[in-house]
């Protein structure tokens, strides 16, 4: 057998070795076949068998899912269920049979064309996407007929590696017990289901790698290089035996990361270092407490206004925030307000930007709808007095801006004082900078705001011109190009000097190789993926921020971002 | 006997998925046959996914044929729901 590689995008890293097990599309394995006259009935009582074997299993999994009270799945198992019973899965196929004396398998296949065609007619864009569960209801009727082993089973070797076309929600539940050792999907991207449950289950992963389900054979030997996104199938000793010793390296290296989460974030000259999550919903808190973090530095909360048409109201809003203040028992929560727009869309983005990074999103679309970002200030002060909780504005561009922010906030204060109900009115209000014009003017909202965040995925989108979602110029995205580091300090510098907080809060935050270049700036607040803390603690407990200083004053001072890669090296060594 | 009527849908949604689950749920339930009519559609309203790929949006009208032992409850309790918008929120 000979070695080849394939190439994809790395979404969780580490080093995966094990056989491939390939989780089939079961709809394109649909054969056409003519059964006899007298078989008839036995077809469509195996197709009845199937279709009950299915809504068992959905039943089964709602169950589980109650268990776990998670999002919203449980709902869209209840659509799925209703799909079963209704005609078109359920009468309108043994018809089929009946008339055309096809298979089962056949006759769904036909009966989802017939639906599919039909849903392409509708103009609303809500209800055409429910052919996606249509199909999903169809497949897994299929499988049922074609007695497949369900998509996961539960004795299998956990030294696996999955290979499929993508993982659908209700698949991901299941893979939570852990029973892969690495992902690799056809489909996919950086925030597909697939990327987010690989980096909560801490385990590499690769999506969009075309046609990996036709490259790679059921149980070929795959290795998955997480941090390369890059497979290696069927490897010739030599490189089995690499590979072999870097997983080994992995390992030690995650057990030994977990002997340092309780003790303290601090450098050898004894700085303190705050190292804090980002979260997207109240499902990563666990995540958070598990990893010892000093707190939720960013909530992201418009994860709870994507992928439906009505926003959330005051009350739900203010659920979710309470409940997060409450389980971080008086750790700070910084709250971040609605970042809609650019590649995030939310319902309430009424119009499409020809260049939405640059259009009417984050603060710029609560300010133009003052009655949705009001609805948001009130749930979160309310929330307020529950925890520690910050309010953060997200793509501040300036001073104006930030006055009507506060005349807002102080509205939402009064209409509670009215109502009689209980807030922090102390609350610290901080502001996201990210872009250039504000870090480059950052002493001036030091003053006027409790705190910082730096956000660097979007002040390197702004600063370099590049657009984060467009592949063909991402080899140009830098975050060691010297302006972003200079913005970066000057940042820093500016909420010292105001003595107010700041923090960084990007990717660049999660990076390691970063850190020592970060203490060495002054920075002592991190925010970051929950997966990244331990990592970058490892890196804060062999510094020294003293001796930091100077290195990266010579960082700063490097305009060639070749030498400052150099440099680093030389810090991190 | 045949009950026609004619009613607004007022949810903001209009019929997806959930209301449309929810209606065939109910009409399900009674022995009479009950049609939707929309435009020049006339489906079963015991079929969820017939119901959804009407696609009703907000605020249009559509007319509920019921025929059968329990035609007058059943369009009682459709109405209901209807207006009830389906227990989502104003």
């Amino acid at each position: 057998m000979s070695t080849f590689n394939v190439h994809g995008i790395s979404v969780s890293s580490g080093i995966a070795i094990g056989k491939a097990n390939l989780v089939t599309n079961a709809l394109m394995e649909v054969h056409y076949y003519k059964i006899k006259k007298d078989t008839i009935k036995d077809e469509i009582k195996r197709l009845s068998q199937a279709i009950n074997t299915v809504k068992s299993d959905l039943v089964n999994i709602k169950k589980e899912l109650q268990k776990k009270s998670s999002n919203n799945f449980e709902s869209f198992i209840d659509i799925h269920l209703m799909m079963l019973e209704d005609n078109n899965f359920s009468l309108n196929p043994q018809q089929i049979i009946k008339k055309e004396q096809c298979n089962a398998e056949w006759a769904i296949k036909s009966q989802l064309d017939n639906l599919l065609s039909k849903f392409d007619d509708i103009d609303d864009a809500y209800i055409k996407e429910r052919k996606l569960d249509a199909a999903q209801v169809a497949e897994r009727i299929i499988k049922a007929l074609l007695g497949h082993q369900k998509q996961i089973s539960k004795t299998q070797n956990p030294s696996n590696i999955l290979i499929a076309h993508d993982i659908s929600p209700a698949d991901a539940l299941q893979f939570k017990k852990n029973s892969y050792a690495a992902f690799i999907t056809e489909h996919g991207g950086t925030n597909s289901h697939t990327a987010i449950l690989a980096r909560g289950l801490n385990i590499p992963s690769i999506v969009a790698v075309k046609n990996a389900r036709k490259i790679i054979n059921n149980n070929d030997t795959v290795i998955v290089d997480g941090d390369n996104g890059i497979a290696i199938i069927n490897p010739n000793k030599h490189i089995l035996k690499e590979y072999e010793y870097k997983k080994n390296q992995w390992i030690i290296e995650k057990k030994k990361l977990k002997k340092i989460k309780n003790i303290p974030s601090k450098t050898l000259d004894k700085k303190e270092i705050s190292l804090m999550a980002n979260i997207e919903d109240l499902s990563d808190v666990k995540s958070v407490l598990d990893c010892k973090a000093a707190g939720i530095g960013l909530f992201r909360t418009e994860f709870l206004f994507m992928n439906r048409k009505q926003l959330p109201g005051e009350q739900e809003q203010y659920e979710t925030y309470r409940s997060i203040a409450k389980s971080m028992k008086g750790r700070t929560v910084v709250i971040r307000t609605l970042d809609s727009g650019a590649d995030k869309t939310t319902a309430a983005d009424k119009t499409q930007a020809t260049n939405p990074a640059l259009g009417l999103r984050a603060i710029r679309l609560c300010l133009s709808q003052p009655h949705l970002f009001i609805t948001q200030l009130r749930a979160i002060l309310k929330a307020s007095a529950f925890g520690k909780i910050r309010i953060l504005i997200p793509m501040l561009s300036s001073l104006g801006e930030l006055k009507q922010v506060k005349l807002l906030i102080k509205r939402a204060k009064e209409s509670l004082v009215l109502e009689k109900i209980k807030f922090d009115n102390e609350i610290l209000i901080g502001g996201m900078i990210e872009i250039p014009a504000v870090a480059i003017n950052a002493e001036a909202f030091a003053a006027e705001l409790d705190f910082l965040s730096i956000g660097t995925n979007d002040l390197i989108q702004y600063t370099l011109a590049i657009d984060r979602t467009d592949d063909s110029v991402s080899h140009l995205y830098n975050s060691i190009h010297p302006a972003i580091l200079k913005l970066i300090s000057n940042t820093i510098d500016a909420a010292k000097k105001f003595n107010k907080d700041v923090s960084v809060c990007g990717e660049m935050a999660g990076d390691p190789k970063l850190t020592k270049l970060f203490i060495g700036m002054g920075l002592t607040n991190f925010s970051m993926h929950p997966s990244s803390i331990l990592t970058v603690k490892k890196q804060i407990l062999e510094s020294d921020a003293t001796k930091l200083r100077s290195m990266s004053n010579k960082v700063l001072k490097q305009n060639d971002s070749e030498k400052i890669e150099t440099l680093l090296n030389k810090i991190n060594l | 006997m045949m009950i026609k009527t004619q009613i607004q849908i007022i949810n903001k949604l209009g019929l997806h998925a959930r209301p449309s689950s929810k209606l065939a749920e109910l009409c399900g339930q009674y022995s009479s046959n009950i049609w939707i009519l929309k435009d020049d559609n006339k489906i079963s309203a015991k079929n969820m996914m017939d119901i959804l790929m009407l696609a009703v949006p907000h605020k249009s009208k559509i007319t509920i044929l019921a025929e059968g032992n329990d035609e007058k409850e059943a369009t009682n309790q459709i109405k209901k729901l209807i207006k009830s918008r389906f227990g989502e929120e104003e």
